[in-house]
């Protein structure tokens, strides 16, 4: 069975009052790249995932899980 | 990097995004009057078209290549080209190459019932190498920008 990359990114976005523009000013990519990551449209990098986690003060795999398809 | 740069960066995408697909379709046609009046002769208007069409081709690929926008500012450029651009150029590339050379046997099998000058088959492969990538790019940044 395949595996996908889930993500918490809009319920702890949203927990912190985030919009998308200022979590990607925090991580200093652009919003599109938030977009797509929460939407599981892209799968982000490890330096990406764990520059996410830092700006949600949350550890990576609170953000970032696997599941199954 | 300050939020004014994060929306300039926005809009010049969604330009960007919306821009790709009519740059594709204007390279295509321009083309299409170089074939139709392909002549024996060479005339002085041939050589301004190929020109023309080579200038053309080597900004198109420039623009694709660095994401374009060159006289924005770096921080704002930077943004155009973080980790889903490059992931969307690279695919875009991928899937150029793949109909080049899928264009290129073609050509090549039909070379023998028309044979076919070396340039015009250059042509036929940069046109399709190029105009390929430009419009899946322009798809995959559309879907990228496209919320929810």
């Amino acid at each position: 069975m395949a595996e996908a990359l889930g993500n918490r990114l809009l319920a702890l976005r949203t927990e912190q009052g985030l919009t998308q523009a200022a979590l990607a000013e925090l991580v200093g990519v652009s919003r599109k790249t938030i977009n797509t990551v929460e939407n599981g449209v892209f799968i982000p990098s490890t330096l990406l995932a764990l520059k996410l986690a830092r700006a949600l003060a949350r550890p990576v795999e609170e953000v970032f899980f696997l599941e199954k398809e | 990097m300050t939020s004014s740069d994060i929306d300039t960066a926005d809009r010049l995408t969604r330009k960007r995004a919306r821009m790709l697909p009519f740059l594709a379709l204007i390279f295509v046609t321009q083309q299409i009057s170089y074939f139709v009046e392909a002549d024996a002769r060479v005339r002085m208007v041939d050589h301004v078209k190929v020109g023309a069409w080579l200038l053309l081709s080597v900004v198109l690929l420039l623009a694709l290549a660095t994401g374009g926008f060159w006289f924005k500012p770096k921080a704002v450029r930077a943004l155009m080209d973080d980790e889903v651009t490059r992931a969307n150029r690279a695919e875009a590339f991928r899937i150029g190459f793949l109909a080049t050379m899928i264009a290129g046997i073609g050509l090549y099998f039909l070379d023998q019932f028309a044979p076919m000058r070396g340039r015009e088959t250059i042509h036929i492969l940069v046109t399709i190498g190029i105009a390929t990538a430009l419009i899946v790019f322009g798809a995959l940044e559309r879907r990228a920008l496209r919320d929810g």
